[in-house]
């Protein structure tokens, strides 16, 4: 037995886990060996001394459950039941929740009127009432559709660019006829009151005239007394 | 096999046979917290978490017999991630000297002194071994676990848990060594 060996055998010697003969053996060697047995004894005077390290102990219970309700009741009796019902093994429960699936699968089918389809390579899922189906159109059709589309709407824009012009050239000899009329009534005015400014000029200067002979009259008759 | 019946009780639906289970676990769950932190108010803490995370947990159980050494795995794993979380390691030791475990032993004053200034030095060499090594101690010299337990719950082997406690013990002979404690200072026993 070596040193190393010896110490190997140290936990085992202390904690009663060796058997008589090596225990001995142990012992023996150890014997005659001085820092071996410091060391042995030493790690065990330290095991002695951890004993003393006291400890405090929770004063009540950290951690209480509540009583079973009549959920939890309720809960286990049906988790009873599906734990009968449930297969054991891998297989049977995946078996099991295939089925499961499909089941659940037809009652949603059923209920929402789902449509499946597939035609040519295209799968197709709708919900609800089908709509009836609609035969379509050929190529040519459709481009014969477009073409009477497009003349048809060529048509429409044309007569509808010659309306709006006739009606813009309606309102425009509307708009000069009213205007005509304008200038007609705006001259009439005019002339009628030159009319009567050259009147009234006239009669001003009538009484202007009447009012100078009076004076000159006057101016005369004065002179003449005063001979 | 009273934890075993306790267990396939409460799996059963049996919330009594929790109760039963954390009355007969938390006073051990509680001292190896306890031991690991050296601080009440952790151990109660990491008790009261082992136990929800074993209520959370249990269904995993494969074998409803071996209660005991998953409760300590749980408990183990829950000091590890408080001392990752926190860095506990300082701080509980600086906690340890200020204040000793309270007890009710010593005759008088100067014993009572004495005896706590003693206890807080056993607390502080546990907390200054590595966290692996401190495990090992604790589980064996204190929860007196069979070596097989112990390398159950930390999965390793027996040889490397014998080695930790091994390399443990010689860690703690050295520290009392450096502080001039041996078994004497804890003779008024």
């Amino acid at each position: 037995m070596t040193k190393e060996e010896a110490r190997e055998l140290f936990i085992d010697y202390m904690y009663g886990g060796l058997d008589i003969d090596t225990q001995q053996k142990l012992e023996a060697f150890i014997e005659n060996h001085a820092d071996l047995k410091t060391e042995l004894k030493g790690m065990m005077d330290t095991r002695e001394m951890l004993q003393h390290l006291p400890v405090e102990s929770p004063k009540e219970q950290l951690v209480i459950m509540e009583p079973n309700s009549t959920y939890s009741s309720f809960r286990k009796w049906l988790e009873g039941i599906l734990d009968y019902i449930s297969p054991r093994s891998a297989f049977g429960r995946f078996g099991v929740a295939v089925a499961s699936f499909a089941l659940l699968f037809v009652i949603t089918a059923s209920i929402t009127d789902m449509n499946i389809k597939l035609d040519g390579g295209e799968f197709s899922l709708s919900f609800g009432e089908q709509a009836p189906e609609q035969a379509g159109f050929s190529a040519a059709q459709v481009e014969l559709l477009i073409t009477q589309i497009q003349q048809e709407n060529e048509l429409l824009f044309t007569q509808l660019l010659e309306a709006a012009q006739e009606q813009q050239e309606e309102q425009f000899e509307l708009t000069l006829a009213s205007f005509a009329e304008y200038l007609d009534e705006q001259r009439s005015t005019d002339l009628e009151f030159i009319d009567y400014s050259l009147n009234s000029l006239e009669e001003n200067t009538y009484y202007s005239f009447l009012e100078r002979d009076q004076i000159l009259e006057e101016i005369i008759e004065t002179v003449s007394y005063d001979r | 096999m009273e934890d075993a019946r306790l267990v396939q009780d409460f799996i059963g639906g049996n919330h009594q046979a929790f109760n039963k289970l954390v009355n007969n676990w938390q006073t051990r769950i509680h001292h190896f917290a306890y031991r690991y932190f050296a601080n009440d108010d952790d151990a109660a803490e990491i008790t009261q978490k082992t136990f929800i995370k074993a209520y959370q947990k249990i269904g995993s159980l494969d074998d409803a017999s071996k209660f005991g050494s998953w409760l300590y795995r749980i408990a183990n794993n829950l000091c590890l991630d408080e001392l990752k979380r926190a860095g506990r390691k300082k701080s509980t030791s600086l906690e340890a000297l200020k204040s000793a475990p309270k007890s009710d032993l010593a005759p008088d004053a100067d014993q009572k002194v004495i005896r706590n200034e003693a206890m807080v030095l056993l607390h502080r060499a546990l907390l200054q071994l590595p966290t692996e090594q401190r495990i090992v101690v604790i589980m064996k010299e204190y929860e007196g676990l069979t070596f097989r337990e112990i390398a159950e719950i930390l999965d390793e082997s027996e040889n490397t848990i014998k080695s930790r406690l091994y390399y443990g013990l010689r860690g703690l002979k050295n520290t009392f060594d450096s502080w001039n404690i041996n078994k004497e200072t804890f003779s008024y026993d």
